[in-house]
């Protein structure tokens, strides 16, 4: 087994007004690669700060973090960004795409950071943009896109170097029903493809996507689960659309 | 499911077999959940209750088996079918029966209200994983408008149940 | 009405006391402003004010008619009694009510601190003139009987001498009986050379010295002075006897002596001008990149105000309130430092009538209190426009100005392989093209004044380096004093200029990096290092730099042709300096931005990138 994530004990703590918060609190987590991995839990549970921490957003204050089989925990910045380049795609909650920047020059700036050729950036970027049905406003700045179209953008983004992990945070949050539905298949389509996924939600359905859900509690991990894939049998599916008599 | 043979009558009478093959396809992917025979009870029970009679005329000679026979609406029928499309009620609004579940295991201390509500949570989010990788193998069609309305009310009730978990927990700190 | 006042005086209030600190910051860029404008202003107007006073006091003349023949010339006998001839006629001459002279002038020589200046002696009979009676500030006036001089007051304020000291002329002890002031000379030792008045006995006494007759002059007063010009256009205003010969004589109005006479003060008062207003525009655009700074959370503001029922009528009376009231303060206090300051300036110069009094004109305080609400404009029109009109719900939605499409120069940028970095500056830079301007423009004009000062340090230099010559020993020096007090003050205020337009720079960089935290942040999630954003942040402000950089060395070359000519030798500034100062300026900037761009790359990047 070759983990993609394997974290040991990670502590991150926050000075807030009356006394020091444990945003997250002696985690373990291990994601192997191809896996998709959710984390639920109420606000304020610490899965963001989770996340954060995967993604080097911010430092441990204790703990081993490991990505690919590489120790990071004591990376610089720079060095944090250059493995972020590399290996990490991020989608967030609030899009956050260079504004100055159209969307295919969004998408084709990690490419350019790690060392393609304008050319090469740019075709992959395109071919992602259709892939992702939003190639019709490549050019466009990102105040002209709509929340859904603005999230494509962001995937997009995140997969264009083909890195081994994405790492996703609320990414349907500001978006409407319709978008959800976009990015709802298209995440399903990435852990189909064995695309090594941690999403962090409060959404159920995108949740529920993954294969395996943490369950995350004042900081802790207190629970997982097992999500299976396969198609229900014709009583469960009954069962669940409450398909009985009606008398 | 009887008011809706009932309303697929109300145009025109169908054969047995006609009739289950359009709640097949109007049900879409889950049109699989769909007993057959469950179809030719029902109009077993609808033609006792004088809402549909069987066309005898009609059908190819003397058949017996339930899918050849030729149903038509009563005028009763007609009635019932149209106080059913007007009709504004709506089924199961309210989660009585699991909340009642946790008041009692609460009352009774028989079950920790919280793992009960961490149980069911786990259960509907693996329901609803079903649901999803079966609403992608026909993404258009009224079919899997039905999905989605299935989804999004799995949706509400896990919100529903970290409300609870909520709660519940607040009561135990106490 | 009296409603609407309260309720914006309360809003106005609780913005500046909520925000204590740019209230501050606007005030002090203000104050820079008004009070170097007002400084400017109250030096030059009381230059004015002394002459005219001294003109009045002492029956100056309207206009003079000056004779001259060089004392080593011969030959010039029939030219000077044509001369005279002239004189008599003019004396008579229509509009003409009262004649002063003709006195005659002799030449010599005076030693002043340690050397020989050549000296007038102008002959007069004791007694009162009808034209230029010169106005005794020290012991008392010719007198018949009396052997000795009266010195012109410049002269006697280089000598440091009074009444009843002595002079050396022509090599022998004179006895100054007294010190005048008179408009008919320029002062000492800017206008040469040194002048004395003598009774003709004593003039008798220094033409035994050896003291030779150098021309006259005669002192008209016309029935209105506003008539000289018209007066000497009438009657053929120059003579010269010939080509050969530098005897000559010509008319002038008194305007004429008056433009030329108070130069000394002129040129400081029109430096500090020039100076002033080059550091009010500068503090102006500085102040205009504060406001601006503020400018999208006054729109949101504004949007909030009208969502909580405030009339649009109050919430522009808010902000004049609030800007005014700054402003109010920076015009009181920029014309309180002139009228203060202004004292100090003129006395240590050499002027006429004493101290010259700083007056507060209305003019004065329109121009101050001009500059000052210009910024209130500014500060108030932006958001009221925007916001008042516009509705709640867009002012609400977002403050900030949305980015533009990218232009074609960056894209060339992208196109032509520039780093990473350098094209998300440039792309930045293009997004908000109303700082690029006022940054620049800032810049632009300390980099004017560079060039300026480096020009004069030139132009002194030559100054300095002249030979004296004999008999303008103790002019020179003096002069020279005056020069380095202007060249203090040019040099004064290019290093103004250069701090202003750094604390400029800085505060629009910073501005800059506050408004592009998120873009920031998001760069640093996909994998851009702090380094780059360092580098983007510089290279976006690098833009407004280049621009000052090239309008400024021309804008200083230009400023520099307008100064020189006159006592200051016309020099140039050499390709190298103008070279290194087109290196070394942007090299300082890009110093000077790197701060608040550090300051970016370490902010940390997950709270810019969570969901407010």
């Amino acid at each position: 087994m070759n983990p993609v994530i394997e974290a040991k004990d990670l502590v991150k703590t926050y000075d807030a007004d009356e006394a020091p918060v444990r945003a997250v609190d002696h985690v373990d987590v291990v994601v192997e690669a191809g896996e998709a991995v959710s984390v639920m839990g109420p606000s304020g549970c610490g899965k963001s700060t989770l996340l954060h921490l995967l993604g080097g957003l911010e430092r441990a204050d204790a703990g081993e973090l490991s990505l690919g089989g590489d120790r990071v925990d004591r990376l610089s910045e720079t060095e944090w960004a250059i493995l972020r380049r590399r290996s990490i795609g991020f989608v967030f909650q609030a899009f956050n795409l260079v504004d100055e920047l159209t969307a295919i020059e969004n998408v084709e700036l990690p490419a350019l950071l790690l060392g393609a050729s304008r050319r090469d950036a740019r075709g992959r970027a395109m071919r992602l943009l259709e892939r992702l049905r939003v190639s019709e406003r490549a050019g466009h700045l990102p105040d002209r896109l709509s929340g859904g179209e603005r999230q494509r953008v962001a995937v997009a983004r995140a997969l264009i170097n083909e890195p081994l992990l994405i790492l996703a945070d609320e990414p349907t949050g500001n978006l409407d029903s319709k978008a959800t539905g976009d990015i709802l298949g298209l995440f399903a389509e990435l852990r189909d493809a064995r695309q090594t996924l941690l999403v962090v939600t409060h959404d159920a359905r995108v949740a529920s996507t993954a294969d395996r859900l943490l369950t995350m509690r004042d900081g802790a991990i207190v629970g997982q689960t097992r999500l299976e894939a396969g198609r229900p049998t014709a009583s469960a599916l009954a069962g669940l659309l409450d398909l009985g008599d009606t008398a | 499911m009887q008011e809706a043979i009932l309303s697929l009558l109300a145009k025109q009478p169908a054969h047995g077999y006609e009739l289950r093959r359009r709640l097949e396809t109007a049900l879409g992917p889950a049109g699989g959940a769909l007993n057959p025979g469950q179809v030719y009870v029902t109009l077993s029970r609808l033609e006792r209750a004088g809402l549909v009679r069987v066309d005898g005329r009609r059908g190819k000679g003397h058949v017996r088996r339930a899918e050849a026979k030729v149903y038509e609406l009563t005028a009763t029928g007609h009635e019932r079918v149209e106080a059913w499309l007007n009709d504004v009620g709506w089924s199961k609004v309210a989660p009585v029966e699991f909340h009642l579940k946790l008041v009692s295991a609460a009352q009774t201390g028989l079950a920790d209200p919280v793992a009960l509500i961490e149980a069911q949570r786990l259960e509907l989010l693996r329901r609803l994983r079903e649901l999803q990788d079966l609403a992608r193998t026909e993404p258009e069609g009224e079919g899997a408008l039905l999905l989605e309305g299935a989804a999004l009310r799995l949706q509400a009730d896990v919100r529903w149940l970290e409300a609870c978990e909520r709660h519940w927990i607040e009561q135990e700190t106490r | 009405m009296i409603r609407s006042l309260r309720v914006a005086a309360r809003l106005a209030a609780r913005n500046i006391r909520r925000r204590p600190g740019q209230a501050l910051l606007l005030l002090l860029t203000l104050t820079i402003a008004t009070g170097t404008l007002g400084l400017g202003l109250s030096v030059y107007g009381s230059a004015d004010a002394a002459w005219d006073r001294a003109w009045t006091a002492t029956d100056g003349f309207h206009v003079s008619f000056d004779v001259y023949h060089p004392p080593d010339e011969r030959g010039n006998d029939h030219f000077v009694r044509s001369m005279e001839r002239r004189a008599a006629e003019l004396a008579d001459a229509p509009g003409v009510v009262a004649v002063g002279g003709p006195w005659t002038h002799l030449y010599g020589s005076i030693d002043v601190a340690g050397g020989r200046e050549d000296l007038t002696a102008e002959i007069r009979e004791p007694g009162r003139y009808a034209v230029d009676q010169p106005l005794v500030t020290s012991g008392g006036w010719l007198r018949s009987g009396d052997d000795g001089v009266v010195l012109e007051g410049g002269l006697a304020a280089t000598l440091g001498a009074e009444a009843g000291d002595t002079v050396t002329i022509q090599g022998e002890p004179f006895p100054i009986i007294g010190v005048a002031t008179t408009v008919s000379r320029g002062r000492f030792p800017l206008a040469r050379p040194a002048q004395v008045w003598v009774t003709p006995a004593t003039a008798e006494r220094m033409r035994d010295l050896g003291m030779t007759v150098e021309g006259f002059e005669l002192q008209m007063r016309l029935r209105d002075p506003a008539d000289a010009p018209a007066f000497v256009a009438s009657h053929r205003p120059a003579f010269r006897a010939d080509p050969n010969s530098s005897a000559i004589a010509f008319l002038e109005t008194w305007q004429e002596r008056r433009a030329d006479s108070h130069s000394d003060i002129d040129i400081v008062a029109g430096t500090l001008l020039i100076a002033g207003i080059l550091i009010a525009i500068l503090t102006i655009s500085t102040a205009a990149v504060l406001v601006a700074g503020r400018m999208s959370a006054r729109i949101r503001q504004v949007g909030t105000l009208k969502a909580v029922g405030t009339t649009p009528r109050q919430i522009v009376l808010a902000l004049l309130l609030e800007y005014g009231a700054v402003a109010l303060v920076a015009t009181a206090i920029g014309i309180g430092i002139g009228l203060l300051l202004a004292p100090a300036i003129a006395d240590t110069s050499v002027t006429i009538l004493g101290t010259p009094q700083p007056r507060l004109t209305s003019t004065q305080v329109a121009i101050v209190g001009g500059v000052a609400f210009l910024v209130v404009l500014i500060g108030t029109v932006r958001p009221a426009f925007r916001g008042v009109r516009r509705s709640t719900l867009s002012s609400l939605a977002s403050g900030a100005r949305p980015p533009r499409r990218p232009g074609r120069l960056s894209r060339w940028a992208s196109d032509a392989g520039l780093p990473v970095p350098a094209v998300l500056g440039l792309r930045s830079s293009w997004r908000r093209p109303g700082r690029l301007i006022t940054n620049a423009a800032g810049l632009t004009f300390g980099v004017a004044m560079i060039v300026v000062a480096l020009a004069l340090r030139d132009s002194l230099d030559l100054l300095n380096t002249r030979i004296a010559e004999p008999g303008h020993a103790a002019s020179d020096a003096a002069v020279g004093v005056l020069y380095d007090q202007i060249r203090a003050i040019v040099l004064g205020t290019a290093l103004l200029l250069v701090t202003l337009g750094s604390i400029n720079a800085f505060i629009v960089a910073s501005f800059a990096a506050r408004d592009g935290a998120r873009s920031h942040a998001a760069i640093r999630a996909v994998g851009g290092t702090p380094r780059q954003t360092v580098i983007s942040l510089i290279v976006s402000q690098l833009g407004a730099c280049a621009l000052a950089v090239v309008l400024g060395i021309p804008l200083g070359l230009g400023l520099w042709s307008l100064m020189e000519g006159g006592d200051l030798p016309e020099t140039g500034v050499s390709l190298l300096a103008l070279l290194v100062v087109a290196a070394l300026v942007p090299i300082v900037f890009a110093g000077v931005v790197s701060v608040p761009a550090r300051r970016l790359a370490s902010r940390p990047v997950a709270p810019l990138l969570t969901y407010e």
